[in-house]
């Protein structure tokens, strides 16, 4: 893979500072996981502490994103990074923004479950919910993975599973405008689902952005907005240049 | 020096070569012509052994010798020797290897080799069922690149005690625990388990002891507020009174019990940490000190606020660690003895501390005090109205505030129970008013 170039630089600084974003990257990445998944409990055991506490906890995420930004200035600043180097230093810099968005959607989530936590809950205790979430905490989890092994075709699969999640979306809105429609005492709380899916919906975007900069780190090419036959394409033609040239 | 055989063999054919080779010279003259002829012989012959040798080193196995005797033959001779235990060192390492990998593929616990860097070098099958490995390319990734859990990453950079229990990565509620083993040089064996059952059963047992308590509760209330009314029912026969007051006592130790276990199942299913509600420790203090001194049968209550300094906490578990361990010295000790608390500060920590002049514990029973319903002495234990969980509140209360206990004890003599607050959970006076 073409990262790997990485490791013939001449400054052992350099690889190691280039190396250290990366891993800066994924850690911060475990503490978005590790924020989305107690959001997500604190919704499915009516845990109020939990989620704002997980509200609370942003701030560790924010204050990630802010040190790492700074590192990537820094590098580029004083190495100027070409090629592999630069398309790392970028894709890093965009992955951490969206990583940060994950963060205050968990952010969002846990206030919306501790608020859901006091109000009466549907016998379902918001199945529709939870299953969304599980998708979500896949995507998350598969986006993170393929940065982590520069894995294109992992990064593939989630940019796929993205609509799912976007039709279950839709799902839960429409469910939710016929039982506000029944019974309008409902209106609070399904307004308060509806967001919290909607909060779901975005993370699953926000994932699929960090998979398309990870074909961007891979291969060099800017697959956003092509839609997905062209990514497709793009990731199987990538994969068979770098066969043929190995 | 001697030489061996194989040398002055060769030696004395060099010899004989030249001295043929001189003798026919002086007999037909053209000497020079005859050395150098012998000479060239020689050199051809060796180089053709030697171009032979290179053949068998190769790897060929079987080279037409027309030596049998001699230097060259030996040598060969002596290849094919090493040559075969080569052989069969390779085929006892592949047997061997093959059992390794046979057998760590049959564990059911994952196993991964790590070098400093936290790089993968190697894992088994299980590994992969566990934590989702991808064995075609994971091979030199990073271990917290793809375990990524904050506390995961935490404990690899600085791995102590018995490893750390995690969320699995791949199923849905299911639960891991991965301890880290360095060995050689440099390297780390990271060993990861599951034990979702372990935390289910966990589980079962905690809400059990939580609805059991719950559900106890309320018939416990009926009882309690029937035997008080009896026992202050002036009319009530004399024979009945010392059984109902005795009934009464049992009742209400009972609703302690239960306050006690609710409040231990309470703490354990908590979030891990404490939150962060200022604390002021020294007013604290002085509410429980003033409630056992007013109590007046009991040993002397001194208190000592040699700081000022406040925690962050949960109030409400701060005054359970304090008033159980109050509690405990003061049950514990003769009329006649002494309590002493104080709360100071050591280095950047700050240190509660209860020292009594009772009875002591001995040395073995220390490191199980803390378990729920241990009880050194129950009849005595009992007999001073203690439920059997103080201590296991106090080591889980304090656990939730990064607090450490340190028990030290002599029979006879008396103990002290100190905790350790770390420096993050302080607030000093000066910010006092910040952080309220």
């Amino acid at each position: 893979m073409e990262v790997e170039d990485l490791g013939h630089h001449i400054s052992k600084r350099f690889n190691e500072d280039l190396e250290h974003v990366r891993n800066s990257v994924l850690a911060m990445g475990g503490l978005v996981e590790e924020q989305l998944d107690r959001a997500i409990k604190a919704l499915s055991e009516a845990n109020s502490e939990l989620g704002l506490q997980v509200a609370e906890d942003d701030i560790k995420v924010n204050r990630m994103e802010v040190s790492i930004d700074e590192e990537c200035s820094r590098i580029l600043a004083t190495r100027a990074p070409t090629a592999s180097d630069l398309r790392l230093v970028i894709a890093t810099l965009k992955t951490i923004t969206d990583l940060e968005r994950i963060g205050d959607e968990a952010e969002k989530i846990g206030v919306l479950a501790a608020r859901l936590a006091s109000v009466e809950r549907p016998s379902t205790n918001y199945r529709e919910l939870r299953n969304l979430a599980r998708h979500v905490k896949n995507m998350v989890h598969g986006a993170l993975n393929a940065f982590a092994r520069l894995d294109t075709k992992g990064a593939l699969e989630v940019v796929k599973a993205d609509d799912a999640v976007d039709e279950e979306y839709e799902s839960i809105y429409r469910q939710g405008i016929t039982f506000m429609m029944e019974d309008p005492r409902t209106i609070t709380r399904i307004m308060d689902m509806t967001w919290l899916a909607r909060a779901l919906e975005r993370i699953g975007d926000h994932a699929k952005n960090i998979c398309e900069y990870v074909i961007f780190m891979v291969h060099g090419k800017d697959v956003r907005y092509t839609g997905i036959k062209n990514i497709e394409a793009e990731v199987a033609q990538a994969t068979r240049r770098q066969e043929t040239r190995s | 020096m001697t030489l061996p055989n194989r040398w002055a063999s060769q030696l004395i054919a060099l010899a004989a070569w030249l001295g043929a080779a001189i003798l026919l010279g002086v007999w037909f003259g053209g000497i020079g012509w005859w050395l150098s002829g012998a000479l060239a012989f020689y050199v051809a012959h060796t180089l053709r052994n030697l171009a032979l040798l290179d053949r068998v080193l190769d790897g060929h196995k079987r080279v037409p010798l027309f030596v049998t005797r001699g230097l060259w033959a030996e040598i060969f001779a002596r290849v094919d020797k090493i040559r075969a235990k080569a052989r069969n060192r390779k085929k006892k390492y592949h047997r061997l290897l093959r059992e390794v990998r046979e057998s760590t593929g049959a564990l059911s616990d994952g196993g991964i080799i790590l070098n400093s860097e936290h790089e993968i070098l190697w894992f088994n099958p299980a590994a992969t069922r566990l934590l989702g490995l991808d064995p075609t390319i994971d091979i030199g990734n990073r271990l917290d690149n793809l375990l990524r859990h904050p506390d995961f990453a935490a404990y690899l950079a600085a791995p102590t005690g018995e490893g750390i229990t995690i969320p699995s990565p791949k199923e849905e509620a299911g639960w891991l625990t991965v301890q880290i083993i360095p060995y050689g040089q440099d390297q780390r064996l990271a060993i990861a388990r599951d034990i979702t059952r372990e935390i289910q059963l966990e589980r079962t047992r905690r809400d059990f002891v939580a609805n059991a308590s719950h559900e106890l509760r309320s018939p416990l209330t009926v009882i309690s507020g029937y035997l008080d009314t009896l026992g202050d029912d002036e009319e009530m026969p004399e024979g009945w009174r010392a059984p109902v007051g005795e009934m009464r006592r049992q009742a209400d130790r009972m609703t302690q019990i239960l306050r006690d276990l609710i409040e231990l199942t309470r703490l354990e299913s908590a979030e891990r940490k404490a939150p962060h509600e200022f604390v002021d420790v020294g007013g604290m203090l002085k509410l429980i000190a003033k409630e056992f001194q007013a109590a007046g049968t009991g040993p002397a209550v001194e208190l000592t606020l040699a700081t000022d300094v406040a925690l962050v906490g949960s109030e409400s578990e701060l005054h359970s660690i304090f008033y159980n361990l109050v509690n405990n010295a003061v049950r514990f000790t003769p009329p006649a003895g002494t309590v002493r608390i104080e709360w100071r500060t050591e280095g950047d920590a700050a240190v509660f501390e209860v020292v009594d002049t009772g009875i002591g514990i001995a040395p073995e029973q220390i490191p199980r005090i803390t378990e729920r319903f241990y009880r050194v002495d129950p009849g005595r234990s009992r007999a001073t109205g203690g439920t059997g969980l103080g201590l296991a509140i106090v080591k889980h209360a304090l656990q939730r505030h990064e607090g450490t206990l340190n028990i030290q004890s002599r029979e006879g003599k008396g103990s002290a129970f100190s905790c350790r607050f770390p420096a993050e959970r302080l607030v000093h006076r000066a910010g006092a008013a910040r952080a309220v």
